[in-house]
């Protein structure tokens, strides 16, 4: 071989080694349901929870460039799991994980699982997610995602086989758990504490959206024009001791981003969602059950999924929206002889630690007014239970770049410069930039461009005024999803239509009302609709047409062009009057999908320390002003999840107890007060900082349960 | 509250940078490939640095009879070898130097080069400031050694893009202005040496340049690797000297570099 040719084949596998990894991912259908003869009516559920809290130095996906890397954890990350049978063997299994975008490839994998185990398939599975902007990334289906959904990139399968095996174990537990039931649905509306963030853009849609007519007077318009529902299932379940139902937990949906946290956060945490989640799961657990023992993790299960929450963020205050970083040289030694660096750099510490404290009071107070209104939807349900809820499910895989023309939606997708740029939640540190200062490249939101042709019209692309669709073409569409997996589920008196995107408000209303005519004129008994984002794949937002047009953060993320909310109004209709229960679909609804995933790197830590020491607590101090306690500790190994399976342990990692004769615990290690922070990695080890922010003048001890404890430490208050 | 760290930062910088022309003060010293590896490093207390650093010139190419170098013809080594320190203070965006550059020249100034005839100190003071899109630097030089005479410089730099994702990258243009307001011929002196040929603007330099955080030094530090153009218009006699019976009012030449930078604000750069 010419020396010509040996360098044109290193090339070659150099450029293929730095290349996307190329993933094909088969569709598991579920098997035919067994159905049980004499138990035809019998509804049963089950729940189940698993820990998904990876290990600190995974990216927090959902803000793009300013995704910090999670430095260790606040509330813990759970993925919630409820299963519904009838009789007729059919089974549908909702999940609900604290992350931030669903994913196809996470959904299939897990599908391969509980099709196997559990006779759940893809089309009986719907994996949503809080989408908490506080979750880990690495496991999506597109290379956009994983390459750019935080500061830190890369796909990593260990991500995607650690969440795999843990919901698909999940799922077979709350099968397992499957027992009699009684449910309610219900809904109440919950104003306040949720706004459009996009006002201009629901501006525009025709005919022009208004509050109804039970909005609070004076409440202004970006908070009237949300819609305010909080949907709920209630489930009761046959306790097997006494035979009596008992309140066991519920799914609800609820339209508000998971964007509680300031963009800078850089903790691993559930956000408003986790607080929500928790507040009903205590009610149950202390109120209606008396359970007396105060386990560290609830045995009530609330699913909290996210609604047509596209254009909706929480009530956040401006205060709580930290400075990003601004690109300045860097005054690293240079010298009369060496020129300055640049560098982006960081807003101080003083003002990060303000506007984050700032965010986790906001998180608190929206936490607490949805938890107490779901507390109250849940009590109220109470009256409605009855053991019918008749399931059904249809399910399709939709080719979006294959079948465009017939789905109308444009053939190639594309991101608008908008998108760049971030949402009012989390803008990035690119908004706003102008050329040398000057010239304005539409870098912000609601900067159409009229000069753009074709399907795309109006969505302002990279350096499209001197390339055209060109940068597109080559560098970003090919990173985006080209299917999209729909859902529609029947459960009782209610559709759902499960969809892998971010809905506008005003999209979800139009495709709520083509789901529930097409369902009534089907014949199904059905009283209402619902749209459940952020389900089985992400393909990133879903305007009207209208709202596309003003090209802010939503219409510029629309990817394949102003006819997207149209073409899912569809699919959901067509599923909708296709919904069944006791068969098995076609293959054509789940084919084989072939994924670019990106850059595969090792994010997850893999190295540890081959032997593990006892946990030792190093040191425990109280802050000047004795409201916040500190330790540092040695606690398990570097590459360890806080739970090392995921099964839900029975105890605390770390708890802080008063030092007296009782020890009674007054926090642990999935607490809004106590923080979790991973100081090093010495010797395959992990050195972590606890700071609990819960003091108030007592004398405290921290314990490692089974392992260590702490001598007293005072926290006098000044 | 947390241990505190310690107040005071130690920090260090090597680069290592290859020019198609070596440029001092607007001045071409040498028109070929030039090699520059240099060191620095520094001591951070609160607002005040104290740094210090070394930087050699090393000519790659071998200058023939008639071509602009600092060792002269035939040679191809060191030309120029400096030692500088200086004093910062950092209050908000600006920051304020003030410091001491020694020049020691190696070349053969038979064969065309500079030798120790030239060897000269100067002071230098500066100011510079940065904002989101405009970070300008005013410098006032004094040469206390052979020339004596005050230099001036106002630079710009203007950050053009910068990548939001790791690796970062940044492109940047900056402009600078060269003064001459007493390092020309001093009757007075005659044998005194001069920069430059005339008082007023010395030369007007444009340049544009791209760097990439390659990567992230354990945590202490980052690697970065930079590539760019500059050119200059030439107004002094001084300035547009490009050898022995050669002028060129404008010239433009390539550069590249990669810089390592240990400690201080390196340690979490982006």
């Amino acid at each position: 071989m010419s020396r010509r040719a040996v360098l044109f084949w290193a090339t070659a596998l150099l450029l293929m080694g730095c290349g996307p990894t190329r993933l094909h991912v088969p569709g598991t259908l579920s098997p035919p349901p067994a159905p049980q003869p004499g138990r035809e009516t019998l509804l049963r559920a089950g729940f189940a929870r698993v820990d998904i809290t990876p290990p600190p130095g995974v990216g927090l996906a959902g803000n793009g460039p300013e995704g910090a890397e999670a430095r260790g954890y606040r509330l813990r990350l759970y993925a919630r799991v409820l299963v519904l049978a009838d009789g007729g063997g059919n089974r549908v299994a909702l999940v609900v994980a604290d992350l931030g975008l669903s994913s196809t490839l996470l959904h299939r994998r897990v599908a391969a699982l509980t099709a196997r185990t559990d006779g759940i398939g893809v089309d009986r599975l719907v994996i949503a997610v809080t989408h908490t902007h506080a979750g880990p990334g690495h496991y999506f289906e597109a290379a956009g995602y994983n390459d750019a959904g935080s500061s830190v990139l890369g796909y990593d399968p260990v991500m995607v086989d650690s969440l795999t095996a843990r919901i698909a174990r999940a799922v077979h537990a709350a099968v397992a758990d499957l027992r009699p039931a009684r449910v309610a649905w219900g809904s109440r509306a919950v104003w306040g504490e949720t706004r459009i963030r996009s006002l201009p853009a629901i501006l525009r849609n025709i005919p022009l959206p208004t509050a109804p007519a039970d909005a609070p007077a004076g409440l202004p318009q970006e908070y009237g024009l949300v819609d305010p529902e909080l949907a709920m299932l209630r489930v009761d379940l046959r306790d097997p001791a006494s035979g009596a139902f008992r309140p066991a937990g519920a799914f609800s949906i609820f339209a508000m981003h998971g964007t509680g946290n300031a963009p800078s956060n850089d903790l691993l945490d559930p956000d408003i969602q986790g607080l929500v989640e928790r507040r009903l799961e205590r009610h149950i657990d202390g109120d209606l059950n008396r359970v007396t023992d105060g386990g560290f993790v609830p045995r009530a299960v609330y699913l909290f999924a996210n609604g047509a929450e596209g254009d909706v963020s929480p009530a956040w205050p401006p205060q709580s929206r930290c400075d990003v970083p601004t690109l300045v040289p860097l005054p690293a030694l240079a010298g009369p002889f060496t020129r300055s660096l640049w560098e982006w750099r960081s807003p101080t510490a003083t003002h990060l630690a303000s506007c984050r404290h700032a965010a986790r009071e906001a998180i608190t107070a929206i936490g607490k007014s949805l938890g107490d209104g779901a507390v109250a939807l849940f009590d109220a349900l109470g009256v409605a239970l009855t053991d019918r809820l008749e399931l059904g499910r249809a399910f399709a895989t939709l080719a979006l770049r294959d079948s465009a023309r017939a789905l109308g939606i444009c053939s190639e997708p594309a991101l608008g410069l908008s998108t760049l740029v971030g949402a009012d939640d989390a803008h990035t540190r690119i908004q706003g930039w102008l050329l040398f200062g000057l010239f304005d490249v539409g870098l912000k939101q609601g900067s159409p461009n009229p000069d753009v042709p074709g399907c795309q019209a109006q969505k302002r692309q990279l350096f499209d005024a001197a390339f055209g669709g060109l940068p597109n073409h080559l560098f970003i569409s090919g990173s985006l999803p080209s299917s999209a997996q729909v859902t529609v589920l029947r459960l009782g008196s209610r559709v759902i239509g499960a969809v892998p995107a971010e809905v506008t408000t005003t999209a979800g209303r139009r495709m709520r009302e083509q789901m529930l005519a097409s369902a009534r004129e089907a014949g199904l008994p059905v009283s209402a609709a619902l749209i459940l984002g952020h389900a089985n794949g992400y393909m990133e937002y879903v305007t009207t047409a209208e709202e596309y047009s003003a090209q802010y953060y939503e219409g510029g993320s629309t990817i394949y062009g102003p006819g997207e909310a149209a073409m899912f109004g569809r699919t959901l209709a067509r599923l909708a009057a296709s919904v069944s229960a006791g068969d098995s679909l076609p293959a054509t609804a789940a084919p084989p999908l072939d994924l670019v995933v990106g850059h595969q790197r090792h994010v997850v830590p893999r190295r540890s320390a081959s032997r593990v020491p006892p946990p030792r607590i190093e040191r425990v101090w109280c802050s000047g002003g004795g409201d916040t306690l500190y330790a540092w500790l040695q606690l398990g190994v570097a590459a360890e999840w806080p739970v090392a399976t995921g099964d839900v342990a029975a105890h605390a990692r770390v708890e802080i107890v008063v030092d007296d004769a009782t020890r009674t615990v007054v926090s642990w290690d999935d607490d809004p007060a106590l923080e979790m922070r991973l100081r090093s990695r010495r010797g395959g080890l992990a050195w972590w900082e606890v700071r609990w922010s819960g003091a108030s003048g007592g004398t405290y001890r921290v314990r490692i349960p089974g392992g260590a404890e702490s001598e007293p430490v005072g926290c006098p208050m000044q | 509250m947390a241990p505190s760290s310690t107040a005071a930062q130690l920090s260090a910088r090597t680069d290592g940078s290859v020019e198609g022309r070596y440029v001092w003060h607007g001045i071409s010293r040498a028109a070929g490939l030039v090699a520059q590896p240099s060191l620095a490093l520094g001591l951070r207390v609160h607002r005040v640095s104290l740094e210090g650093g070394a930087v050699l010139h090393y000519e790659l190419d071998g200058a023939t009879a008639g071509e602009l170098s600092e060792t002269g013809a035939g040679g191809r080594h060191l030309g120029e070898a400096d030692l500088w320190g200086r004093a910062m203070f950092v209050l908000g965006p600006t920051r304020l130097h003030a410091g001491i550059v020694r020049y020691v020249f190696r070349g053969d100034s038979t064969q065309g080069g500079l030798g120790p005839a030239r060897n000269t100190t100067e002071v230098f003071a500066s100011l510079s400031t940065t904002s989101r899109y405009l970070n300008p630097t005013l410098e006032a030089w004094w040469d206390v050694g052979r020339v004596r005479g005050a230099y001036l410089q106002a630079s710009l730099d203007l950050p053009v893009l910068g990548w939001p994702f790791p690796p970062y990258a940044f492109v940047f243009v900056q402009g600078e202005m060269g003064l001459n307001v007493g390092q020309g011929p001093n009757p007075a002196q005659p044998g005194e040496l001069a920069n430059f040929a005339t008082r007023g603007i010395t030369h007007v330099g444009l340049g544009l340049g791209t760097e990439v955080r390659a990567g992230r030094l354990f945590g202490i530090g980052s690697t970065t690797l930079a590539f760019g153009a500059r050119s200059q218009l030439n107004t002094d006699d001084a300035t547009k000297f490009d050898g022995p019976g050669r002028s060129r009012d404008f010239v433009v030449w390539l550069w590249t570099g990669v810089t390592i930078v240990l400690g201080g604000d390196a340690r979490s750069v982006q």
